[in-house]
């Protein structure tokens, strides 16, 4: 990984997918990230068994990670680093499945010790105190449809609101009576992120279309698209101090993390 | 003598004193010298004797004395008797006036008498006067009454003989005594209609029903003189009809008449349109002229008749006027040339002209020519709006024969409204600005701006239709197998919008300009602040943006669809249990056949571009020809421990190789657009597998339909280099992915495509 002109550059020895700021810690800026290897061992600080597709840092401890890995079959799993250098501590009860290829994603904020995994045909909420699974949602969708849930966001705002991918669908379900709310349509989404300051935005990106951003009170049409995307656009997040910075990493300029600036977003669409 | 003196003093004092007191001669004398003159004069009341006495003996001799003795004694003397004739005269006045009052006073008492008897005598003659009154009062009454019978019985005949007299009248037509004599009968008929003249009544009445009627059809009747129709009028008037429903009738009539008048204009316009039957249009236009020359004569009857009607007319007038125009917009927004709009609003303005001479104060020019620019300005944007309709039902095409309606005609016809439909506006226009009618003439400026903004307006909303149309499929939501049609009809528009957009950019806005600057100049009512309403360069800027919007949609959408089969083919099946590769995957097939349509597609639409890469192509094969090496050698190797080493050194040959651009800007060619979408695809194919873990056989599946590929993509493509570059990237990429990254033999590898090729 290269970082820009200015900035430090660390390097890794293998491809990797997946980086998570460690939002828990507060003295220090640190990030987690894993690698993809197929044939060999992951290398870094701490040995994961399995190629690490996604990655997420617990945001109220900075021990505690989520992974979704790739072996025989896919599978996710919560992480305990150890204080000083060793093995890592498996926390019990991950999910494996021969399908899973979504990703793991916590509730944003902090205090809230939930996590919501999300396999292709299903969502489960986990209590991660007592690491025991205290939901699981089935999707009721029309038989024959095949699902194909692949990623998620949770609305900083509503603890029962969430945000699915499914295929060219962005889904929204309400927790507290696990059922659908309703759904937008746009092109085969990758990632998608709420607005953490602003209800109702969602910003999410695409595969050819680039970047659009949506206002939940009006979901037919986005309220920005933001072009300039030759090809797909792969994860998308907003800068959680400054309203109208967002990150796009984009699959046309490989390896290469550009910034977005939108100007007047907040004043143009409230 | 002193005794003398003192009876005669007192007596004379006496005397003169009553005298003087009587006759006051003059009491302002004696007393006004009383100092000066009471020594000498004897004559004034302070006269003292004895002082005048003594000084008349001091002064005098005793002749002087002697002689005043005797003069003194004539005087007294004189006075002496003076004064017996005035005492006699008094007494003599004193006894007359006593005679004269006792005389009165014997008259008198007889004269109280007489007048007592006058008294009586008075009082007498009045009684028998007023006896005489009496008894000739009933006499006179009775005279009184017979003259009146005698006035009544004379009306009563002139009553009966009305009907007969009626008769006469109307029989010579003299209505006007007629209705003199019936209004005369009124009120002897209003009160004694019911009973006594009842026969003689209704008898008149008839008559005067017939006069009415008849006066009445002289009203209405257009034939009678003006002059005759009015007094008709003027008598209704007076026979309490009510003239003023009659003049409602009237106006209704008018109004009737208005209808007529427009239905006719109605009737004119399919004639004005048909060229071939003008002469017929012709006569209509005279018929329709001479009909309102009629309502002008009409309305100028009507003003004589009923002077208090003019504000009605005046309406009615207006209302003739907004129907023609409103007919005129109705009629604008069909398909009519300029000519057909002038010869109509010269019918109006003859109408208006015919009008205004009959009724000035309707201030009918200023109204039409109001109208007329409202008019105008509709007929303005409603040829745009056509023409606008006109354009995207070209590029729609029939619905019917899609298949039929290829892209290229859908282009060129597409090419050939926008251009010739401006072209014959504009043509049309400049008809309506030469035309010499004075609305129009008055318009002009007006026009120019008119024309200009709607060139403006025009373009705008022909881009917005643009992309209307080339966003339809979000509004189709239908069936997905209709999606699926109308999807493919979608493709294909946008690119023939792409075109067109390029066409108005570089074509059809600078003819314009130049017309317009040529005909169209001037204007100037919009004032100076604004500029121009037409600006060429804000349209082809527009369009310019259009044109590279809408091939990139194409692009997009095309890559879409591809996007939509490699996600099936990738993420469906067990990578990790993938079966030996017997064959080329059938998704080859789908990636090609896409492909091709997009090819055919542009290959219709889009002009043959220059081979830039032509020299590049040398480039492009030695890139080939190194890499192809690398790869035989990477892929000869069957060892896995050196699958490391074998990443290192990919990555070291990318460093090498010459870099090659993927995303680059499209131009408007065949080759440029189809090499877009083969490389976008490439990618997406490229990412699509590295996603995944594939086995052996995945790899080896991967191979072979990566290797079947590269011979057609390259023939597709304009890039080649950039192809074979992808297309290795894509097998890296596998390898990468791959536990087990052992390739197909090479004549292995030929001989499963030699397999489809000749299937296929």
């Amino acid at each position: 990984m290269q970082g820009a002109s200015s900035g430090i550059g660390y390097g890794l020895k293998y491809q990797a997918r997946c980086i998570s700021d460690v939002s828990a810690d507060t003295d220090h800026t640190s990030f987690l990230t894993g690698t993809l290897s197929l044939k060999e061992e992951n290398e870094g600080l701490f040995s994961h068994p399995n190629e690490i597709w996604d990655l997420r840092s617990c945001p109220f401890d900075r021990r505690i990670f989520s992974s979704v890995s790739s072996g025989e079959s896919f599978g996710a799993a919560v992480w305990q680093i150890p204080e000083l250098y060793g093995q890592m501590h498996l926390l019990p009860i991950p999910t494996q499945s021969a399908t899973f290829s979504g990703s793991v994603i916590w509730w944003p904020s902090g205090k809230q010790n939930k996590s919501i995994s999300i396999d292709q045909e299903k969502i489960l909420l986990w209590n991660l105190d007592c690491s025991v699974k205290i939901a699981q949602v089935q999707p009721q969708e029309s038989a024959g449809m095949l699902h194909y849930l692949s990623a998620g966001a949770w609305d900083p705002h509503d603890v029962n609101a969430l945000a699915l991918t499914c295929e060219s669908l962005v889904q929204f379900w309400d927790l507290m009576t696990m059922k659908k709310t309703y759904s937008i349509e746009c092109a085969h989404v990758h990632d998608l992120e709420y607005d953490t300051r602003k209800k109702h935005i969602l910003v999410t990106a695409e595969d050819e279309s680039g970047i659009h951003i949506w206002d939940l009170r009006m979901p037919r049409v986005p309220i920005q698209e933001l072009p300039g995307h030759a090809h797909w656009t792969w994860t998308v997040r907003r800068n959680p101090q400054y309203d109208g910075l967002i990150l796009v990493y984009n699959l046309s300029t490989p390896t290469i993390i550009h910034a977005l600036f939108v100007p007047k977003f907040k004043e143009k669409y409230t | 003598m002193a005794a003398n003196d003192v009876p005669l003093d007192d007596k004379a004092k006496r005397m003169r004193d009553l005298l003087s007191s009587f006759y006051s001669p003059d009491p302002s004398m004696s007393s006004s010298s009383p100092k000066l003159a009471s020594l000498d004069s004897i004559n004034t009341a302070s006269f003292d004797a004895n002082q005048y006495m003594n000084l008349l003996v001091q002064k005098s001799n005793l002749e002087v004395l002697l002689k005043r003795h005797v003069e003194m004694a004539a005087e007294i003397k004189n006075l002496d008797t003076d004064l017996q004739m005035l005492v006699y005269e008094n007494y003599n006045k004193f006894i007359s006036a006593t005679d004269t009052i006792k005389r009165m006073k014997s008259n008198i008492v007889g004269m109280e008498t007489n007048m007592e008897q006058l008294l009586e005598k008075i009082t007498s003659v009045q009684s028998r006067s007023d006896g005489v009154n009496t008894s000739l009062f009933e006499k006179r009454e009775h005279i009184e009454k017979l003259h009146r019978t005698r006035n009544l019985l004379r009306k009563v005949q002139f009553i009966y003989d009305l009907p007969a007299r009626l008769g006469k009248c109307i029989k010579s037509e003299a209505y006007a005594d007629a209705v003199k004599f019936y209004t005369g009968a009124m009120p002897i008929f209003r009160t004694y209609g019911d009973s006594s003249f009842q026969d003689c009544k209704r008898a008149s009445e008839e008559a005067m029903q017939t006069i009415i009627r008849n006066l009445q059809g002289k009203l209405f009747s257009d034939s009678e003189s003006i002059q005759s129709r009015a007094e008709a009028a003027v008598l209704l008037k007076q026979l309490d009809f009510p003239v003023d429903s009659l003049k409602v009738k009237l106006l209704e009539k008018l109004e009737q008449s208005l209808a007529d008048l427009e239905l006719k204009i109605e009737k004119l316009e399919p004639a004005g349109e048909d060229s071939s039957n003008l002469y017929q249009g012709g006569s209509l236009v005279d018929n329709h002229e001479d009909s309102v020359r009629e309502f002008s004569e009409a309305v100028r009857a009507y003003l004589v008749i009923f002077p208090d009607s003019k504000n009605q007319l005046i309406s009615l007038s207006r209302d003739l006027l907004s129907r023609h125009f409103e007919a005129l917009q109705q009629y604008v927004h069909e398909r009519i040339s300029s000519a057909d709009l002038v010869n109509i609003l010269k019918i109006i303005w003859t109408d208006v002209l015919l009008l205004d001479n009959v009724l000035e104060e309707a201030g009918l020019p200023v109204v039409s020519l109001e109208a007329a620019q409202v008019v105008v300005k509709k007929y303005i944007s409603s040829k745009f709006s056509i023409f606008q309709q006109d354009i995207s039902d070209s590029l729609v095409g029939p619905k019917e024969r899609v298949e039929e309606y290829t892209l290229q005609v859908a282009l060129e016809t597409g090419k050939k409204t926008v251009l010739q439909g401006s072209m014959d506006a504009l043509l049309d226009f400049r008809l309506l600005l030469d035309d010499k009618l004075e609305p129009v003439v008055n318009l002009r400026d007006l026009i120019i701006d008119y024309v200009q903004e709607g060139f403006q307006g025009f373009f705008r909303t022909l881009y917005d239709c643009f992309v209307l149309l080339s966003e339809k499929k979000s509004a189709s939501e239908q069936g997905l197998k209709e999606m699926a049609q109308s999807d493919k009809a979608l493709t294909g528009l946008v690119l023939v919008l792409s075109q067109i957009s390029v066409f108005i950019e570089q074509g059809a806005i600078p003819r314009i300009t130049e017309e317009i600057a040529s005909s169209f100049s001037g204007g100037g009512a919009r004032g100076y602040e604004y500029g121009p309403a037409f600006v060429p360069g804000e349209i082809c800027r527009r369009f310019r943006s259009a044109g590279d919007k809408f091939i990139n949609l194409y692009i997009k959408m095309r890559t879409q669809r591809i996007s939509v089969i490699l996600r099936k083919r990738f993420m469906t099946p067990n990578w990790i249990k993938h079966k030996e590769p017997r064959d080329v995957h059938m998704f080859v097939d789908l990636l090609l056949r896409e492909l091709e349509a997009a090819g055919s597609e542009v290959k219709q639409i889009l002009p043959q571009g220059i081979r830039k890469h032509r020299h590049s192509d040398s480039n492009g094969s030695t890139a080939s020809s190194r890499s192809n090496p690398l790869r035989d050698d990477r892929l000869g190797r069957s060892n896995t421990s050196r699958a490391r080493s074998q990443l290192l050194e990919t990555h070291l040959a990318k460093l090498f190789k010459q870099k090659v651009e993927i995303f680059t800007k499209v131009e408007y060619t065949q080759e440029s657009v189809v090499s877009t979408i083969v490389k976008l695809s490439l990618k997406s194919l490229q990412e699509f597998v590295r996603l995944q873990t594939f086995n052996r056989s995945g790899f080896q599946q991967i191979q072979l339909d990566i290797q079947f590929l590269r011979l057609p993509l390259k023939e597709i493509s304009e890039d080649e280099a950039a192809v074979d570059f992808l297309l290795d990237e894509v097998i890296v990429a596998a390898s990468e992915r791959c536990l087990d990254p052992i390739p197909l033999e090479p004549p292995i590898l030929d001989k499963l495509i030699q397999a489809k090729l000749a299937k296929g």
